[in-house]
């Protein structure tokens, strides 16, 4: 069975980017969230295998938003998306229970080598 | 073992670490929520320590070693660094600096530094009043301290974009199978830019080294891993993994130096006789000996370019004790730290640059009350940036102070004579003038930073000596900018050659704008000397012949090279000018009686000496 992934990020366009490498490499896209909020509200719904969560995004931002879905589920597997420069909130989002993290603008060998890291 | 050999070592790297801690903890007591500059200062600390406790210096390894036990309570983040905290750490600096001189020179301390031991541990007590101050390791113990678990050595692939996050992933893997502890450089490092990618870690745990070494290797990026029970962190603190340095005295790189302008001489005399040859062969070995020299020196010339923060780095230092002392808020900023300068040249001029950043201070930024009134914000700003146009660098000291009053300036110049009374303004280039006069003071009061008057004469009489030149532009009420115009190396300039009559001088083309012929139409006198129209303007004129006292006239159609320092040319007047050439500056110790204004000499392709013109002097 392939794994389930909850795609987070503000931006349409990283969205349907990281749904098409996700998909194309047969993992299945089950949803994805704009917002902090709505992540943690898809997560407990869709209870996805994997989480690829950008920094920042309004209402809630991706830090807060790993804090409150490991807090809800300590095993959740989140791959955070940041762009460059980010190294302290990348940090901060290991330190509160990321698993992973690529780094924009991404390369899809990067993306899935980082996704199997993390599920496996 | 012989110690002795690495103190030379040893001061150096110490003096480097030193600099860390004065830059690091500045930035610090600027932004003191800031945790990142703690780390640094610690680690910079615990390094010294190291190497002192190797080389057996106790004094040092104690005064580093009670710095770093107040460090480490304040780089928890617990503890707000306070103001006294701050002064102390300086004092602390301070201190480290001498004791690591005189244990270096064997020289007995001249200063007392119980009292500073003291106030580090009555502030640790202060601070966490539970903690027993670890007792200073034994010198010569350069094994770290044996905790339980083991050593693991972590390099991230060098490619890798946000090393620090990676960091983190692998800490991450490795509390799941054990616990972590003593991570070096601390984790906070992690979270900025320039975490190299290299760190070290005990860890507690049940697991075999393979597993360990595998969970890290699955964190991904990751170039070198070292698991075992050996004293890891010494690799960690190994500075410079990737490209390797040795310490090399500057007297040698100056001795080689001066070899290759021999080599110079030689092979252009090699050039001259196998010219005459007609001998294939010979020309064939005269060139590549040519270009190989050309290599030769380029490649020492290169390595003997030092970026300009080796001496900047020192200023902050400078510019806040100094603020403080005076109770005015600045501001300070350091723009171009990278840009390179021959060593030579970059020793010469911290001198000069201390006068002018404490000229600023003292004289230029006004308190923050008359700062207020004027509708200045209270803090003062002061820049000092370097800056590389073509084959000169400019470095400038700017501030937005209270700009020099002219009218003052002025009056005192009429009143010693300088200038005459008919002169009623002060433009840049008279304010130079009265400024770079020997002695002359524009101090109202003498105060005890920077002494009796602003002695700009000495800076400008080192930057002619050094081939360079000094400008300065200030506005009343808005600031002063001093700028300082270096050649990029003294070693090697390139020189027109001049000629009168049978001599031959050379003149550096750092200061030559350009070469036209003298001619009856442009000439005329001004104010009774003689004078040329320049691109529309009146240029002062100066015969070669008349500068170095050489009886007659010149005849022809004579060339003139335009000199220029910032806004001011003149032209000098020479028989003829017979090529340009690139050649080895020799430091000139002028005989008794020598004219004031050679700044040099050399040896030329034939073998024959020549003499270097101060052409800055000239102007």
């Amino acid at each position: 069975m392939s794994h389930s992934v909850l795609v987070c990020d503000d931006a349409i366009f990283m969205r349907t980017m990281i749904s098409d490498i996700l998909s194309q490499a047969g993992y299945e896209v089950v949803g994805e969230a704009e917002t902090g909020l709505q992540a943690v509200a898809k997560y407990k719904e869709l209870k996805p295998d994997l989480v690829t969560m950008d920094i920042v995004m309004p209402d809630m931002g991706g830090i807060d938003a790993v804090r409150e879905i490991v807090a809800h589920d300590p095993d959740a597997c989140i791959l955070m998306c940041s762009a460059m420069g980010q190294q302290a909130l990348v940090v901060e989002a290991i330190q509160a229970g990321a698993k992973d993290f690529v780094v924009k603008p991404f390369q899809p060998s990067r993306v899935l080598e980082a996704v199997q890291r993390v599920l496996g | 073992m012989d110690l002795s050999q690495y103190a030379e070592l040893f001061l150096a790297e110490s003096r480097e670490h030193l600099g860390t801690i004065n830059q690091q903890l500045l930035e610090w007591e600027r932004v003191p929520e800031s945790g990142e500059p703690v780390g640094g200062i610690f680690r910079a600390v615990h390094t010294i320590k190291g190497m002192a406790a190797t080389m057996g210096y106790a004094d040092v390894t104690d005064l580093a070693h009670r710095m770093e036990n107040l460090l480490d309570i304040l780089r928890s983040g617990e503890h707000e660094a306070t103001d006294q905290v701050f002064e102390l750490l300086f004092q602390a600096a301070d201190a480290l600096d001498k004791v690591v001189e005189s244990s270096v020179s064997g020289r007995e301390l001249d200063a007392d530094t119980s009292d500073v031991l003291a106030r580090l541990d009555a502030t640790c007590q202060a601070l966490v009043p539970t903690a027993k101050p670890r007792p200073p390791p034994v010198p010569r113990s350069v094994d770290p301290p044996q905790a339980a678990g083991k050593w693991v050595r972590v390099v991230i692939d060098p490619s890798a974009t946000l090393k620090g996050a990676r960091a983190a992933v692998v800490l991450r893997r490795l509390e799941q199978i054990g616990q972590v502890n003593t991570v070096q450089p601390p984790a906070t490092v992690f979270e900025t830019e320039d975490f190299d990618g290299e760190f070290g870690l005990r860890i507690e745990t049940s697991a075999d080294d393979e597993v360990i070494e595998e969970q890290i290797r699955a964190a991904g990026d990751i170039a070198e891993v070292y698991v075992g029970n050996g004293a890891g962190d010494r690799l960690v603190e190994r500075p410079e993994a990737r490209t390797r340095h040795i310490r090399v005295d500057l007297r040698r790189v100056d001795a080689m130096m001066n070899l290759v302008g021999e080599l110079v001489t030689t092979k252009d005399r090699l050039a001259q006789l196998s010219a005459g040859r007609g001998d294939p062969t010979l020309d064939d070995v005269s060139l590549k000996m040519s270009h190989l020299t050309t290599q030769l020196q380029s490649e020492i010339l290169d390595a003997r370019m030092t970026p300009v923060w080796q001496v900047f780095d020192r200023f902050p230092r400078l510019v806040r004790d100094l603020s403080k002392q005076l109770g005015k808020v600045i501001e300070f900023k350091v723009e171009g730290k990278e840009i390179e300068l021959d060593r030579a040249i970059l020793d010469e001029i911290a001198d000069p640059l201390v006068h002018l950043l404490r000229n600023a201070v003292d004289h230029g930024i006004e308190p923050a009350a008359e700062r207020v009134a004027a509708g200045k914000p209270p803090s003062g700003h002061i820049v000092l940036s370097a800056v590389r146009e073509r084959a000169t660098v400019a470095i400038q000291v700017s501030d937005d102070g209270r700009g020099i009053d002219r009218a003052k300036l002025l009056a005192d110049a009429k009143r010693t004579g300088m200038l005459d009374e008919d002169v009623d303004v002060l433009s840049d280039e008279l304010l130079l003038r009265v400024l770079s006069r020997p002695g002359f003071s524009t101090a109202a009061a003498v105060s005890n930073v920077s002494g009796r008057g602003v002695g700009i004469d000495a800076v400008a009489s080192s930057l002619r000596t050094l081939g360079g030149g000094l400008e300065v532009l200030s506005v009343p009420g808005q600031g002063t900018v001093f700028s300082l115009r270096l050649p990029i190396t003294l070693a090697i300039v390139r020189a027109l050659t001049a000629e009168v009559g049978e001599e031959r001088y050379l003149l550096p083309v750092t200061h030559v704008a350009e070469t036209v012929d003298l001619s009856e139409e442009t000439t005329t006198s001004l104010e009774g000397e003689d004078a040329m129209l320049f691109r529309g303007e009146m240029i002062p004129l100066l015969d070669l012949r008349k500068v170095v006292q050489l009886p007659g006239e010149g005849h022809g159609r004579r060339p003139v090279v335009v000199l220029q320092i910032g806004e001011r040319r003149s032209g000098l007047v020479v028989d003829a000018l017979t090529g340009q050439q690139e050649i080895v500056v020799k430091t000139f110790d002028a005989p008794r009686g020598t004219l004031p204004i050679f700044s040099g000499a050399t040896v030329l392709g034939d073998g024959s000496p020549a003499l270097i013109l101060d052409t800055g002097g000239l102007v």
